[in-house]
């Protein structure tokens, strides 16, 4: 019969490992309850990091992007796929695929979670999962959607120095079930509120991809991410870089962001 | 009349379109101006009694959009092939080689202009309705060419027509289509003797018979048609309603008996088309990572022939509904499988009925496509199984997508048809194939 004598749980290493005395009940009453005030105001704290990070990666309310993929594996020469994007609001977004010959003609409408693609050999759009590959290591997702404060509820883990910068770190959840990822760890600098890095989880817990956002450039109001570069957490050999390019920030009518208007689009 | 106040209606738009987006900047015709195409050499050779070349197809693809205006752009596309199949070989007869041989087609002539929430498509185009991959359950706007049975892709199997078709967004998320064509032309069926022949129908007639053509008139503004779509979509379910109104696009030959001065009556098999009713219903909802689809369609007025000798005309009428539900899942973030079940179901019996495909008063059907990607999505292998259960015919078609460059495409397959004869894949037992296809698009 085995007798494990169970010893005081390990604090998570971002946190002091002071000893701590034994707290009276009362104190841990009021404690208890101070928590519960404040856990909706750090959670709040959280959001609002995550909405300013998101600013970093949408120029405007309505604007059209070009985005250049370029995915690498191992010794092999890399792959180039181009992309117009067109995006309005939080939730919509219209992909058009301009490189290479093979994909052209081809495009993807995002409206909220929904996702529908544009084959030129079907004829017509075709309804498909959101966490669907686009190319290399980018999911349909990586793309189509930029919006992580709608997507996902943030709490904050702590802090952290990402190459000199101080960070906050955030744990991401999913809201529902029917984004690209389960979870997302992300750091965003103190100052200023731009995304740095971000690990992107399945729901089992696993490690799918990690990314890093850099070449910020600054776009009328607006200090832009002009590079995102994922990298498979297995296969560490392959990535893709996300390049994003020419920006216009304009008005978009509404349908372009209608499926049956996506040939007419082409 | 209708054609020129279509066209009047049509200029106005056009006009009132052109004026509102006035303010864009000078214009760069060049830029404005988009051509793309592509050339294939396709090589198939056919396994059985006689294993042979069974086509050697060098086909070009130009097709042109100049943008006008955000609003308003011509769209012009063209296809041609030469099959030197019909040259290398003398297994075909003169009239597939006429039929096979050489094509040109205007693929698409259209026109589209945009107004506000209104936007109209005039000219030679396809009209593609229905959710599902790789069936026609609710895509019924198109005849279709059958010359190649159903192997190449949809948008090569849909022969365009000249249509007005229009849309209008009622509200975000809710949407009207409607669709007018007078082009009645008919699908295109193999000749006698082709490779993808279809089984004749059984009859047994001790009588001689004769086979009237079937030419109708490919415009006849008396025989127009014509039909509409309702399309919503509320909290990710997408629905859409559908109605047309069309002849019959695959002749049914209705028997008649002309007596004859000296000797048995001469039975005549007359080609006709239907008219039919066609009421229809698309679903399709995501629950990541999930999708569900759906496609239902009951054509009304739907006549098969029969060999039941006391049938007068060898025609019965069958009203018919087709539905299907499909399922796509990726599996292990990789593999990417789509499940699709339909029926058929007739309004009365199947006895006596010839038409392959149509296996009993419920015909059932299962298909499964299974694809995915290696050295980052460059070598795409797909699989395609669809079985027909009531017989058990079947095809199973491997291919293998092999991206040379973003240019240059490689695809290695086979197409594999077992079951009885006339059933709608056993027909084609004796064609199985394996065919080389390389692609250059620029």
């Amino acid at each position: 019969m085995c007798n494990h004598r169970r010893g005081p749980r390990r604090p998570p290493p971002s946190l002091p490992q002071n000893r701590i005395a034994p707290a009276k009940p009362a104190l841990v009453l009021v404690a208890a309850l101070l928590l519960s005030l404040a856990a909706p105001v750090l959670a709040d704290e959280a959001a609002d990091i995550v909405r300013d990070a998101d600013r970093a990666r949408r120029p405007g309310e309505s604007f059209v992007w070009k985005i250049t993929i370029t995915s690498h594996e191992g010794s092999k020469a890399p792959s180039v796929d181009g992309f117009e994007v067109f995006v309005k609001g939080t939730g919509r977004s219209f992909v058009k695929f301009i490189a290479p010959p093979r994909n052209v003609g081809r495009s993807l409408l995002t409206l909220d979670r929904d996702l529908w693609i544009y084959l030129p050999d079907a004829g017509k759009p075709v309804r498909i999962p959101l966490s669907q590959r686009l190319v290399g290591q980018v999911a349909n997702g990586d793309i189509a959607r930029t919006d992580y404060a709608g997507d996902y509820n943030a709490t904050r883990l702590g802090d952290e120095t990402i190459g000199g910068v101080a960070c906050h770190v955030l744990d991401l959840k999913a809201r529902t079930k029917d984004v690209t990822y389960a979870a997302i760890k992300y750091w965003v600098t103190k100052d200023g509120r731009r995304p740095v890095k971000a690990e992107f989880y399945a729901g089992t817990g696993t490690l799918l991809k990690t990314g890093v956002f850099e070449n910020f450039k600054q776009v009328g109001d607006h200090l832009l991410v002009t590079r995102l570069t994922l990298a498979d957490a297995i296969r560490k050999d392959r990535t893709s870089v996300l390049d994003y390019g020419e920006i216009t920030v304009r008005p978009l009518p509404d349908k372009y962001f209608d499926k049956n208007y996506m040939k007419t689009l082409d | 009349m209708r054609l020129v106040a279509a066209a009047v209606a049509l200029c106005l738009v056009v006009a009132t379109a052109h004026a509102e987006d006035g303010e864009r900047e000078g214009t760069d015709w060049s830029k404005q101006l988009r051509v793309r195409g592509r050339l294939a050499e396709e090589f198939a050779y056919r396994l059985h009694d006689p294993g042979d070349v069974s086509k050697l197809r060098t086909t070009g693809w130009l097709e042109g959009k100049y943008a006008f205006s955000e609003a308003v752009s011509l769209r012009v596309a063209a296809r041609a092939w030469y099959d030197a199949v019909f040259d290398a070989t003398d297994r075909y007869p003169a009239n597939v080689e006429r039929d096979q041989k050489t094509e040109f087609d205007l693929r698409e002539v259209l026109l589209s202009v945009s107004h506000g929430d209104l936007d109209v498509r005039i000219g030679r185009q396809q009209i593609v309705w229905g959710e599902a991959i790789s069936s026609f359950v609710t895509d019924v706007v198109n005849p279709r060419d059958f010359r190649e049975f159903i192997l190449p892709d949809f948008s090569e199997v849909r022969i365009p027509i000249w249509a007005l078709d229009f849309t209008y967004r009622l509200a975000p998320g809710l949407s009207f289509e409607g669709v007018w064509t007078p082009d009645a032309r008919i699908s295109k069926l193999p000749k006698q003797g082709a490779e993808f022949q279809f089984a004749p129908p059984a009859f047994r007639f001790s009588n001689p018979v004769i086979r009237l053509p079937d030419n109708p008139d490919e415009f006849n503004v008396a025989r127009s048609e014509g039909g509409f779509r309702l399309s919503a979509l509320m909290s990710g379910w997408d629905l859409s309603l559908i109605y047309y109104d069309a002849a019959d696009k695959i002749p049914v030959f209705f028997q008649r008996r002309l007596p004859q001065p000296v000797g048995p009556d001469v039975i005549a098999l007359e080609p006709r088309h239907p008219r039919l009713h066609i009421v229809g219903a698309t679903l399709t909802k995501s629950l990541e990572p999930v999708v569900f689809r759906s496609e239902v369609a009951l054509t009304i007025g739907k006549r098969y022939e029969t060999t039941n000798p006391l049938d007068r005309d060898g025609v019965v009428r069958r009203d018919t509904l087709d539905y299907l539900v499909g399922v796509d899942y990726t599996f292990f973030s990789k593999v990417d499988a789509t499940l699709q079940l339909s029926q058929k179901i007739l309004a009365g019996s199947a006895t006596n009925l010839t038409r392959a495909g149509v296996e009993a008063q419920v015909t059932t059907s299962a298909a499964l496509r299974v694809t995915t990607g290696f050295f980052d999505n460059t070598l795409n292998p797909t699989l395609l199984f669809v079985v027909n259960a009531n017989r058990a015919d079947y095809r199973v078609s491997p291919r293998v997508d092999w991206l040379l460059s973003g240019a240059v495409t490689l695809s290695v397959g086979a197409d594999i048809f077992e079951g009885p004869r006339r059933t709608l894949y056993g027909q084609f037992d004796r064609n199985d194939r394996v065919y080389v296809t390389t692609t250059w698009r620029f």
